[in-house]
Formats: C-alpha cells, structure tokens, sequence
C-alpha cells in the first residue's frame, strides 16, 4: 500500500508549499552556524536533512520553529515562512507556531506523568478540547495515529517514562500530532533506538506523510533514502544539495554530496 | 485512512479565530503574572534583607558615638590636692577624682549637672593630667562623656528633663559628639554608655580558636579517611549517616551534649571558651568533613594514578598530591563552617556562656562571652540605652561574617580549578 | 617542674630524636648505597626520623595525659595523710571545701585563706604537688628516653620505617573519623540518660500528650503532676515552625529559585543569588532581635488597630515570619537544584508543544521536580523547628494552646533554653525536662532528615 501512495506522489507533482526559507543565517555568539540556507517544505513529500554531525542541520531545524529562542545567545537572519507568513516577525506569536510547527527530539522525552497526561498536555494548553469526552477522543485517535493505542490502551494511567525507547518515542509523536500541527519537525526521531523499534517509527512516518509536511533529520543515509521523499545535504553549515531523494543519491550533482553518500567522509 | 471509523473528522483547528485569539491573550497575562509573581519573590526577599540591615544600620551607627560635653576646668582653683611634680598612679587614686570631677562640672554647668556626666567622667581628668601634668595649673576646657540620659537625649529619644538640659547644652555650644572608642575597648556593664564588646570580641576569638584547633585537624582526617582510604563496610557506613545526621542536628542539642558531658561528666569550667570552642568544634567538624570531602573528591583520578605510578604509598599520594589540591576547597569550607560557629548562639547559652562578664578573659578557662551572646543579652537590658549599643555590636558581627564569607568567595574564585 | 615546661622538654627531645635518627639513617644508606647495596635500602632518611621521635613523643605523652587525670588524687591522699589534715571536720562538704581552699593558694590562684584549717594545708600540699609534679615530669622523660632509644636501635638502611610511620597516620585517621560516631553517641547517651532520670519522675504519657506545661510550679513544690505536658510545645514549635515559617519560606523561596534560574537575566541572577544566600548567613540572634524589636511590636500594633483580641508583643506570627525569611535561600537553593535536575529535554519538549514558560514550570518542571522540592520542604522544617534564638526572643514563654498567630506561644527549644538557664540543681525534674525535650527534637528532626534525604535520593537516581 505504502508503494501505491508513493508511485502515486511520483506521478502528481503537484505540491503545495508550506514552509519557506530564504537565507537563513544562524549566529550562536560570535560563530556563523549556518550560513545562507535557502529551502522549500511541502505538504505532501517527507524532506529529509542529512550532512555529516556539526553541520548545522538540526540547529535549522530548529529555527523552523523557532527552538532556538530558548538559546540566548542564538541570533537568526533571513525569512522563514509558514504559509506565507513570516514567523520570526512581530505579529507572528511563538506559542502559536509552535502548536502548527511541532516538534520530536532525539532522545524521547515524555513528561513524568501519565500516557493519558502526555498526549492531553497539547490539547490543554492549547484548549482544543472541548470537555472531557472530546479530550478522550482526542487522545484516542493521536495514540491510534502514533500507532501506540493498541499496546497502551489497557494502562492509559501508567507513567510514560515506563515505556520501551520505541514506545515513548512514539508517545512523543502521538504528543506532538495531539495538537493538529501541520507541520512535524523530526531531529534524528531514530537515533537513540534499536532496529526494530526504528522501523516502526519509519513505518509511522509513512502513515502520517500527506497529513502533516514532515522534516526528519537523520545521519542515518539508508533512513533518508527510505522515509523521504526529498534530500538536503547540509555540510558545514551551508546547503549543498536540495532534491528529490532518488535523484541525490543516485545522481548527485554536487562533488561534497557524492563523497558524503559514496562514504568519504561523515 | 489509518482514521478509523470510531474517531470522527476533527476540523483543522482555527488559530486565527477570536476564540483563540483570546485565549492566546489570556494565556500571556497568567505567563506575564506568573513572572511578576516570581520578580516579586525575589523582591520581597531581598527588600527584607535591605530593611533588616538599614535597621541595624540605623540603630547601631548611634552606638559607635557619644555625647561629650565641654567642661571648663579651673584646675588651681579645684580642690584637687595634687603635686604637679609627683604624679603617680597611687597619688591618683588618692586624689578623690569623682568626687572632684562632680564639685568641677557644678561650678561649670550648674547645681544639677553633676547628674549630666558619666560617672565615669573622671577617667578623663585623670588621664589628662597623667599625660600633661602642668595642666594642674592651667584653666582648660575638656570634653567629658555625657550620661546615659543625657546621651539618649542628644540622640533625640530622651526624657523631658534631660532634653531640656541638652537644649540648654547646646545652645551654650558645649555640647558634641564624638567617636566612641570605649565601645571598642571596654566591656559589658551595667551603665550602657560605658560598655563594650572587647570582651566579647576577645572571648569569640578565645573561642573560635579552640574550635579551629579541634575541628580543623580532625575534620581534614575525616575527610581524607572517608574519601581515600575507607573500605565499604559498615563503619564506613555508620561513620558517613554519624556525620551527615550531625550536619543536620539543631545547635541547641550539641549545648545539651556539652552541658552533661563536659560540664556535668568531665567537670570542665563553665562559661569557659574552652568548652565553647569544644561544643562548637562538634557542630563546626561535619561541615569541614563534607567540605572537604567534595574538594577531594573533585581531584581527579588521573592525579592519584600518576602519583602511584611513581612509586608513591598511598600516604604520600594523599599529603603530597591529593590534599595539596583540595586545600582551596577545604579552606572554602572551614571558613563557611567557622562563620556558621561565629553567629551561633543558643549552644552557648546552654554552657553558661549568658554570664555577666566584665573582664576580658585571660584564657580559655576564664569565663567569657561571645559576640552573639553578647548581643543577646544586651537585646534583653531594660535600659534604652542599650538598644543603640546592640545594633552596633550586630554591625560588628555582620562586617566579620561578611568578611569571612567575602575571603571564602575569594578563594573559591582564585583556585577554583577546572579538571 | 610546670605542665608548660615539661611539654617544652619533651618537644626538644622529640626535635632531637627527628635530627639525630634522620641523619643516622642517612649515613647508614649512604654507606649502604656505597657497598653496592642499593636495594637494601627502604625508607627515606625523613621516615626515619619521623619513626625515632614518635617513639619519643607518643609513649610519653600517653603517660603524661593518664598522669594528669591520676595524679590529684594521689596529692589529694598525701595530703589527708599528712598530719595537718587529721583536724579536719568529718563532713565531705566542708572538709572538701578546704582543701580546695589550701589547693587553690598553693597552686597561687588565691592569695589568703578564710578558714584557718586551709592555711595549715597549704605546706603538704606544695610538697605533694611539687613531689608528684616532679615524679611524673621524671617519669615522662624517661619514657621518652626509652622510647626514643629502643626506636633509634632499630634505624638500619632497610628498616621499613615509612610503612610504620604511615600506619600511624592511617590509624590517625581513623580515630578523627571515629569521632563523629563517638559525638553521634554521646549525643544519644547523654540525651537518653537524662531523659531517663526524668522520665523516672514524670510519666511519659503525661509528657508526651499532657496539656499543661508548668515547670515552675514544679519547682515550687507543687508536684510534678499535669506540670509538664508538652502538648502545647509541640504545638507551639509546628505553628511557628512548620505552618507560618512554611508560609512564608515556600511560596517566596521556590517563586524566587524559578525566577533566578528560569526568567532572570545572568547578570541580575548572578547579584541576586548571593544576595539571597545572605539570608541565610545572618546569625539567628540578629533575626531575633529584629524579629523582637521591630517585627512583634508592628504587628501588635496592626492586631490592635484591626481588633485582635488577646495580641502580644511576643506573638507566634513575628516569630514565624522572620524564622520563614530565614528559611527562604534554603527552600530556594533547594529548589533549585531539583529544577535543574530535571533534565533539559523535558523543557525543550514543553516549549516545542507551543506552551508559555510559566506553563512548562508550573505544568511540567514544577511536577517532575516535586520530589526533591518536597525533600527540601522538609529539610527546612527539620532546621525550622531546631531554631532556638529567634523563638527565644520573639515567641515568648507561654505555653498556650492557640489558633491565633498574634498571640504569644512558647516551642520545644524556647522552653530547653528557658529551663537550663540561671542556676540549676541537677536532679530536679524541671532541669531534666530540658533533655526529655531535646531528645524529642532530636528524634524529629533525625527523622525529618532521614525522609528528606530518601526522597530527594530517589528523585535523583529518576534522572540519572
């Protein structure tokens, strides 16, 4: 089925763009961490960020919505939208944003409360329930989504740290779908996980692609060459290569992407 | 399609409706109390701080002055019987001095401003004329410590009576204020313009001493003991929850202990500096230990390994490497430890420490008093006189343990290392 | 010969002993390095030295300490031998008065005697004291000689001297750390014994949930019956202590430690804690006195001005008001620290859900902390209740079982310090009443500890 939707994306390109960035620059202090970004995320394709460690990926990712707010020393240039509207200008309100732009770490990180608890915590904050049974239906159908309801239905009321690696990680995604966003921000959603674990996150990024536009960053090439749909190659802080997925690795334009995917260096 | 049929379709949600516009509002001015509440935390505490201080500021600079005031003395014409050329301290005593200085500042001032004086007046006479004795015959006007009534007076809170004679004092231009340097150099009594805190002060030295002397040496080996050498067997244990519960004991329970086990077991004198230092040095070791423990524990390992390598025993890899290393950090804590020991009152209070004592003390054994003490029992005096001498005894202390706290803060920052 | 001087002596010869060995041994090794012996040799000559003078010092100074407990009653007994003293009334009192008396003008302390007897004594005493004296200053000094000559035989190149020397150290170093559970127990032993004579006299159950608290009328010979019920002590210790002291020390302390390490710029963070920790630095008698001199009257004032009935210038809410700033940097660095235990990626997640800050720590960083900050709670009522100068002199003395804050409430360590001070007789339960209290303080506060440490070590293992 998931082969089906794919040939069916490779024949309509038509894509609706939601975010935009134009020359984006990323300053932590004194230090230039990304130097001129300039990409388009949209709706329908999952958009992976690959690029050796240190090369600025996650830090933009995280100027995506606007994570790096909480850096004090992080300053941003350029223009990023999200459906067209700028999100780093005044009118734009963060708290907002981030409800539209949610995100998943590295490391899973469910609060200390309750399964039930961690999913309802969006739709609180954000009152997107309306009463009791709603927030339940809510919760329901975001653990379904994150394909964890069958394995917690029976102990919704169990703390979610008590959960496997996968699971919580999962959890997390369930936290961040709970809230409608429309766009899900992944840094490296993989990398503190076992193979099995892991394939069921990229069995779920298949599910949720179309819903949500989808950035997932990862080092892991094999990953990206599987769940995504376009590939940008970040090296040193600047974007050398931004494309669909099949092109970049099987007919790199750039000489850096071609040793980064041949295995020169990473 | 993964939406199953039991879950209805949800519309997008709406985040420019009024709805949550509003919401966001709202949600802002609770982050923005919130933060208020917070600034306001911080605000109130340190304001408590501030008006505590100013307080004892306010109170107590008045301690550190007298009144004086200016007696013209007719020394040839006084009924001083005293030869110029003979001055010594037995003919001085013999002179009548009080009585002379009440007879002077009568002829001076008036019938009733023999009351005016201190009467402990006289000591200036006497010094005056040991230091110059041809002033026996010469008319000089000196300036004599005012009275406890009259010093309140000056200082705007005194009776009636005496702020009538202030207000004729001052207009005649006789009277002043001066630098009390008594408050330095005497001791407590019962007239609150003529004591001091040398006593006290030298008693709290007295006592801090022998507190270094015990909980230093054995609060260093404690820690090195615990830290480096220690097996992991139940003393060890027992030792490590001793010390961690001693750290948490409220000081009036080491008084109890002093109390029935140096005063009433072992007979050690009372009210002593001795036993104070003794009962302090119990509470003062624990904070040394864990002190000290944590800066040994922050030399690394590598340190140790290297010493070993060399052939050093594990007693030289300690006194040459290791407490060498961690002597900042211990110092650190012994100061913090000794500053805690400097304001401590109530153990104290439970070894007889509370008594009158006028003399400074010669020695540990000698009875004495500390600052706190000190402090405590002038705040119980009746007399107003003494609310003024108590905030300038606080001032003392305070500048002392902000000293103390200022030099360990120093010397954190200077040999604070990185590994 | 003095205390002073002998000390001196034996200093010298251990001086000697240290020089004298250490350059033995070096000449030795030296002469054992030259025929080739090179590994014969062990120690450095400094060991050496070390080895030779404690051998000197220690032995002797063991004697002279035992000596200095023995030997007055050796004085003692010449001197009631001595026929001066077979005039002596027979009753222990006076008869010990006067030998005091002689004891204290031959050892020059005094200079006349009051009691004639005394005078007579004075003589055998100086012989006993300077025959005894001199007794035990030959003997220390000939330890020391025995010591130091049996150790300065053993000095060969290849004695082991460093591990014998290191081996006192180490044993040094275990008798210092012995040490905390030799005060842990006499804290107990001491505190149960006289507990236990008081308990003798006054029922526990009277003690522990009696309600009238009278040691005076004890002391006055009224009985000991319904005069020392603690109840309203312990009531008065939590209402200050637990409750107002809480009131004001939580809220204040945990708002400031968010604000500190959560909005607070570093600049105003770096002022402002310390400032804070000041706080905690002033001594308690100046908390007491402000709390007495300026805080009680003004609010005894206000309870009049609103019409309170019963207001005192000695009120519980003085007491616990300033008692609770005192608490303040500890609750707050307290907090503190369990805040910054939890981890950053609990705050990124909150953030990144779109929540304000406010609501990450109050929703989340608050409730994942709550554990430690619980532990630090309690750790601040066990000092809150331990407290004694400010409630000594804020609080006041009379025992009264109130709800009312403005009126005046006596605690468990007012009352200890109420009860050992001025002149006491040992035996009379009001005096003992002191250590039934401070043992019950003890235990509580032990207790408080221990759960707070177990709760705030469990939190931390959480995270790690």
């Amino acid at each position: 089925m998931t082969a089906m939707i794919h040939e069916q994306h490779n024949m309509t390109p038509t894509v609706e763009t939601k975010m935009t960035a134009r020359d984006v620059k990323v300053f932590y202090g004194e230090k230039q961490a990304i130097k001129g970004v300039s990409i388009d995320v949209d709706m329908d394709n999952v958009t992976a960020f690959i690029g050796p460690s240190g090369c600025g990926k996650s830090t933009f990712l995280r100027t995506l919505n606007r994570m790096n707010d909480t850096v004090a020393s992080a300053r941003v240039e350029g223009t990023i939208t999200l459906d067209g509207e700028d999100i780093y200008a005044p009118s734009m309100d963060v708290v907002q944003l981030r409800a539209r732009v949610g995100m998943v770490f590295q490391k899973p990180n469910p609060f200390p409360k309750s399964i039930y608890e961690n999913i309802a915590y969006g739709p609180r904050i954000h009152g997107l329930a309306h009463g009791k049974a709603d927030l339940e239906v809510i919760v329901e159908k975001s653990l379904r989504r994150a394909g964890l309801w069958d394995e917690v239905k029976d102990r919704l009321h169990d703390s979610g740290t008590a959960l496997s690696g996968g699971q919580q990680q999962r959890l997390c995604i369930g936290r961040a779908i709970a809230v409608e966003p429309e766009v899900i921000l992944m840094d490296e959603p993989c990398s503190a996980l076992d193979p099995i674990a892991t394939a069921k996150i990229e069995e779920l990024i298949h599910e949720l692609r179309g819903r949500y536009a989808i950035v997932i960053v990862t080092h892991n090439m094999q990953q990206a060459a599987r769940v995504s749909q376009r590939t940008a190659f970040f090296h040193l802080g600047e974007l050398v290569e931004y494309g669909v997925t099949s092109d970049i690795f099987t007919n790199p334009r750039q000489e850096r992407t071609k040793d980064y995917i041949t295995g020169r260096y990473g | 399609m993964s939406a199953t049929p039991t879950v209805p379709k949800r519309l997008p949600t709406d985040w420019k409706s009024d709805a949550m516009r509003k919401r966001i509002a709202r949600r802002y001015a609770a982050e923005r109390r919130f933060k208020l509440a917070g600034l306001l935390a911080v605000g109130l505490s340190a304001a408590f701080l501030a008006f505590l201080l100013f307080s004892m500021l306010g109170n107590g600079l008045r301690g550190f002055t007298r009144t004086e005031i200016a007696v013209q003395v007719d020394f040839p014409a006084s009924p001083l019987l005293l030869d110029p050329n003979a001055i010594t301290d037995q003919a001085l005593a013999n002179a009548n001095l009080p009585m002379v200085t009440g007879a002077v500042v009568k002829k001076a001032l008036g019938a009733d401003a023999e009351e005016w004086v201190s009467p402990t007046a006289w000591t200036v006479l006497r010094d005056r004329i040991k230091a110059d004795p041809r002033i026996l015959g010469r008319i000089e006007t000196i300036k004599l410590p005012a009275s406890t009534a009259i010093d309140l007076a000056a200082k705007s809170q005194g009776s009636p009576d005496a702020e009538a004679a202030v207000n004729r004092l001052s207009k005649a231009r006789l009277i002043s204020t001066g630098f009390n340097w008594g408050f330095l150099t005497l001791s407590d009594g019962t007239d609150p313009t003529q004591v001091g805190i040398w006593g006290a002060f030298k008693g709290t030295l007295l006592t801090m001493l022998v507190t270094l002397a015990l909980s230093f040496p054995v609060g260093v080996a404690t820690a090195v003991y615990l830290e480096e050498y220690a097996r992991k067997n139940w003393m060890t244990d027992v030792i490590e929850v001793s010390i961690n519960n001693l750290a948490a004991v409220p000081s009036i329970i080491f008084g109890l202990l002093g109390l029935s086990i140096f005063l009433n077991v072992l007979h050690l004198p009372r009210s002593a500096s001795l036993v104070g230092g003794m009962t302090l040095a119990l509470m003062t070791m624990p904070v040394i230990v864990i002190a000290g423990r944590n800066a040994i524990k922050s030399v690394p390992p590598s340190i140790r390994d290297a010493a070993l390598g060399v052939g050093a025993s594990p007693v030289q890899v300690v006194f040459h490497h290791v407490l060498p290393l961690a002597l900042p950090g211990i110092l650190t804590g012994t100061i913090i430890g000794m500053a805690r020991a400097l304001g401590e009152t109530a153990p104290l209070l439970m070894i007889g420490m509370r008594a009158f004592i006028a003399t400074p003390p010669g020695g540990i054994t000698d009875p004495a008093t500390v600052l706190p003490v000190q402090i405590f029992l002038w705040s119980d005096e009746v007399s107003k006189g003494f609310v003024e001498k108590t905030s300038a005894a606080i001032i003392v202390l305070l500048v002392f343990l902000l000293a103390m706290n200022g030099l360990a803060i120093y010397l954190r920052n200077k040999f604070e290392r990185r590994w | 010969m003095t205390g002073p001087a002998i000390l001196l002596l034996l200093a010298g010869l251990g001086a000697i002993a240290w020089v004298s060995a250490r350059a033995r041994a070096m000449r030795l090794q030296t002469a054992a390095r030259a025929s080739g012996r090179r590994d014969a040799v062990h120690s450095l000559p400094g060991y050496h030295g070390w080895y030779v003078a404690l051998w000197t010092l220690v032995p002797a100074g063991i004697f002279l300490a035992v000596w200095a407990n023995v030997a007055p009653g050796l004085v003692t007994e010449s001197v009631l031998s001595s026929p001066a003293a077979q005039s002596l009334p027979a009753d222990d009192f006076s008869r010990s008065a006067i030998l005091g008396e002689a004891r204290a003008i031959a050892v020059g302390a005094q200079a006349g005697a009051f009691n004639p007897l005394s005078q007579g004594l004075v003589e055998p005493y100086k012989d006993a004291i300077g025959k005894y004296g001199m007794a035990g200053a030959t003997l220390a000094i000939v330890l020391a000689f025995a010591g130091g000559a049996y150790a300065f035989t053993r000095v060969r190149p290849d004695f082991r001297t460093r591990t014998r020397v290191e081996r006192l150290v180490m044993a040094t170093l275990l008798i210092a750390s012995l040490l905390a559970i030799i005060t842990t127990l006499g804290i107990v032993a001491s505190l149960l014994w006289e507990s236990f004579r008081f308990f003798s006299m006054v029922s526990p159950i009277d003690f522990l949930f009696g309600i009238k608290w009278s040691p005076q009328s004890a002391a006055l010979g009224y009985g000991n019956d319904d005069a020392f019920g603690a109840v309203p002590l312990f009531w008065g210790t939590i209402f200050i202590g637990a409750i107002i002291a809480m009131i004001v020390a939580i809220p204040l302390g945990l708002m400031s430690a968010i604000y500190l390490t959560q909005y607070a710029s570093p600049t105003v963070r770096k002022w402002m804690k310390p400032t804070l920790e000041m706080l905690a630095g002033v001594p308690t008698v100046v908390y007491g006195y402000f709390a007495a001199l300026t805080i009680a009257p003004a609010l005894r004032d206000f309870a009049v001005k609103i019409g309170i009935h019963g207001a005192s210038s000695e009120s519980a809410l003085a007491a616990g008001l300033v008692m609770g700033v005192m608490i303040i940097p500890f609750v707050s660095s307290m907090a503190d620290d369990s805040i910054a235990a939890v981890p950053q990626s609990m705050r990124d997640g909150s953030l990144a859900m779109g929540a304000t800050t406010s609501e990450t720590i109050s929703r989340v960083l608050i409730p994942a902390a709550l554990p430690g900050v619980v532990g630090g709670v309690l750790l601040a009522v066990s000092r809150a209740i331990g407290e004694t100068m400010i409630v000594v002199m804020a609080a006041g003395l009379a025992a009264n079982l109130t709800l009312n804050p403005f009126a005046s409430v006596t605690t468990v360590t007012t009352q200890i310090v109420q009860l050992l001070t001025g002149d006491q007789e040992f035996d009379s339960a009001k005096t003992l009443a002191a250590f039934a209290l401070g043992l019950v303080l003890f235990i509580v506060t032990l207790l408080l500890n221990i759960v707070a440490l177990r709760v705030v070590k469990k939190y931390r293992e959480a995270y790690e």
